[in-house]
């Protein structure tokens, strides 16, 4: 008996050193987002949006958890807007947590302006929001896309707390999730959904103006709009394009593995990445696939464009630089990345795993990072050296 | 993209196949969960059925094992050939066990990868789905509501109004009771009998405490298996009986037949000898004939 407790204790007390060694705080449900300025960077990253100098990557301010009692404690995902003062960022999901609001932050102060939430059933906002600069348009995890005005607000009294609220302008109710930020252009929103259909509406009064449903999987992506046409990929391996003005198929391009990546359009060549790692390039008018790269592991962010390098963050720790002006594949369209011509020496190795969209500032690539202690890095676009890193190590 | 062996052939062949039923089920997730749960418990049946009577085997075979370990204290070579004569191997019982063991995390893997509750669960999906079975992505995303349940959410179906107590977990906790019960083989080592009853009731509790966080989709998992192991115990029942009588152990199941005082007893004397083993085929441990009538007549005589 007494062998036996021993036993028992020594169970528990590895299980309590186990559950030490995890320490530090969970990895993050949704994926995190960061916008620049030209002196600051917004990022919103598992429980808090900060708001970071980018001279010395100071935290200028910090929403929610741990900094204020009254700030809410929830997880945040997904790329936050600037919209007059205010910094808006949606509820993400976490762990074992759904937050179902979307933020209005006080740019100066990290003070909440207002929140709003949609529907009873509402749920997350995985990718954020979008603006066309009057309004702000929130796609929810419940289907709806909520389109607010901020410079309206009213009085609302939540769990007996009196808080200010924007003023719904209009909701659009897909029939499954909405995953993906909408992309606005030209007073028209396209809306991709987990429904397998993608959606332009009218940004001003929500109307529905044409319906894509020839794809056959969720379309995870915010399109690209470039040139009349609207470009995305699909989780049925396809990548599209349409017209924009009235929704019409123009190409489509079978790839190998869903693409959740938002595509980006650059000197009529469309670029975008998949789940298995590939980074694909296509002809924008024709879809006719020019060259892939395979990383070593999936590729969910927007590939980025500085003149003639694009750059690649995978899930694999790795950012890739690749110089667009001498890519020369082989027979079947594959590329070695150790025989392009790099923009830097080697691919740069983060350690940890990305999954959102780097932003350029100036001479830098910010680059967000999925999980661990450092939560956004920055490296020279130039030759990929690291510079700083938030937060700062103590 | 990294090759990853347990995720080539087990959790990748488990996910597609979780998904291929729950298109061929009417997109009806738990239906898909409760007949994938019982093709993989067929299958592992005959494995089951080996682990359990061999664990009995070894039970009934603990106090001469403890007598030789008293013998040959030092002369370890003598005791390990002792041993072997004796035909106690005492991984025979953990290794169909082990066979199990991966099929079980990779089907446990497969629902929480197919719920793709979070995003990153997704995008990891996303990885493993085969692209040569172009109607799995079609598929996506998994419908997650059965009955009152959000499969991807932690049960909310409270029990008592306002007691945060789902009624998936405290179905969970009393099968796994029951299953545990059920399933685990009688002891005659005063310890191993302690242990095993302390199991009875801590496993229970620990999947319980889980489940009160984890998706329903798992609970449901859980349930399916739990209930399928009690099948699966009745099933086998008048095999493992036998293999109770053939080695003189407690004939109800689990410990609780263990009682202190028959163990206090049975230690304080002279422990007494297991019922005569099945003979030996060949060089290794001594094989099971359980289904042979001759075996039973051999132990009366």
């Amino acid at each position: 008996m007494k062998k036996f407790r021993g036993s028992v204790i020594a169970l528990a007390a590895s299980a309590l050193v186990l559950s030490a060694c995890s320490g530090g705080e969970p990895a993050p449900g949704g994926f995190p987002g960061v916008i620049v300025s030209d002196t600051h960077a917004y990022l919103a990253s598992n429980f808090a949006l900060y708001k970071v100098s980018l001279d010395n990557v100071t935290e200028v301010w910090r929403f929610g958890a741990g900094k204020n009692p009254a700030q809410p404690d929830v997880s945040f995902a997904g790329q936050p807007v600037r919209l007059g003062g205010a910094i808006v960022v949606g509820g993400g999901i976490g762990t074992s947590m759904i937050d179902n609001h979307v933020y209005g932050v006080s740019d100066e102060t990290g003070l909440e302006l207002w929140r709003f939430r949609g529907s009873a059933e509402s749920r997350e906002y995985v990718d954020g929001v979008s603006t066309d600069g009057k309004l702000i348009f929130a796609p929810n995890g419940d289907g709806n896309l909520y389109a607010l005005d901020p410079s309206q607000l009213t009085s609302i009294n939540e769990d007996g707390v009196e808080r200010k609220t924007p003023r719904l302008a209009w909701t659009f109710a897909a029939t499954n999730k909405l995953w993906s930020r909408p992309a606005v252009a030209d007073g028209r929103l396209y809306q991709a959904s987990m429904d397998h259909k993608l959606y332009a509406l009218d940004a001003a009064t929500g109307r529905l103006l044409w319906t894509f449903d020839k794809a056959s999987a969720p379309i995870g992506v915010r399109p690209a709009i470039a040139g009349g046409m609207v470009y995305f990929g699909a989780f049925d391996n396809t990548f599209y394009a349409l017209d924009a003005a009235t929704g019409a198929l123009k190409w489509r391009t079978v790839l190998d593995a869903w693409l959740w990546s938002d595509p980006i359009v650059d000197r009529g060549v469309v670029y975008s990445a998949d789940v298995r790692g590939k980074v694909h390039a296509l002809k924008a008018d024709t879809g006719q696939a020019l060259w892939w790269l395979e990383t070593r592991n999936a590729v969910r962010a927007q590939p980025v464009i500085s003149g003639d390098t694009l750059y690649v963050v995978s899930l694999d720790t790795l950012v890739y630089a690749i110089d667009l002006t001498n890519v020369r594949p082989a027979a079947d369209g594959r590329i070695e990345y150790k025989d392009v011509t790099r923009k830097w020496k080697d691919e740069v190795n983060l350690g940890r795993r990305m999954t959102s969209t780097p932003v350029l500032s100036g001479p830098n690539l910010w680059v967000p990072l999925f999980d661990g202690d450092v939560k956004l890095q920055s490296l020279d676009l130039g030759n990929g050296a690291r510079k700083l890193a938030f937060p700062i190590k103590k | 993209m990294g090759f990853d062996l347990f995720d080539f052939f087990i959790n990748n062949p488990l996910t597609n196949a979780l998904l291929l039923l729950y298109g061929l089920l009417g997109r009806n997730f738990v239906l898909a969960i409760l007949v994938l749960t019982v093709i993989i418990k067929l299958i592992t049946l005959p494995l089951t059925f080996r682990q359990q009577v061999s664990s009995m085997k070894m039970a009934a075979m603990q106090p001469k094992i403890k007598e030789l370990q008293e013998k040959y204290k030092s002369e370890p070579q003598k005791l390990m050939e002792e041993q072997r004569k004796l035909g106690f191997s005492p991984l025979s019982g953990c290794l169909p066990l082990l066979i199990q063991f991966p099929v079980l995390i990779g089907l446990y893997n497969a629902i929480t990868r197919s719920l793709a509750v979070t995003p990153m669960s997704l995008l990891d999906l996303g990885k493993h789905v085969y692209s040569f079975l172009p109607n799995i992505s079609s598929l996506m995303p998994i419908d997650s509501k059965f009955l009152i349940w959000d499969l991807g959410q932690p049960d909310t179906a409270y029990l008592i109004p306002f007691l945060p107590i789902g009624i998936i977990p405290i179905l969970v906790i009393l099968t796994t009771y029951l299953s545990n019960r059920l399933m685990t083989p009688p002891s005659t080592d005063p310890q191993s009998a302690q242990m095993n009853q302390t199991m009875q009731w801590m496993m229970p509790i620990m999947f319980g405490m889980f489940m009160f966080t984890a998706p329903v989709g798992l609970g449901f998992y859980w349930l399916v298996s739990n209930l399928m192991g009690v099948g699966q115990y009745y099933l086998l029942k008048p095999r493992i009986d036998h293999a109770k009588r053939q080695y003189a152990l407690p004939n109800a199941g689990g410990t609780a037949a263990v009682s202190n005082s028959v163990v206090k007893s049975k230690s304080a004397a002279t422990p007494a000898p297991p019922a005569p083993l099945p003979k030996s085929k060949g060089r290794g441990a001594p094989s099971i004939e359980l289904s042979k009538p001759k075996d039973k007549d051999k132990n009366k005589k």
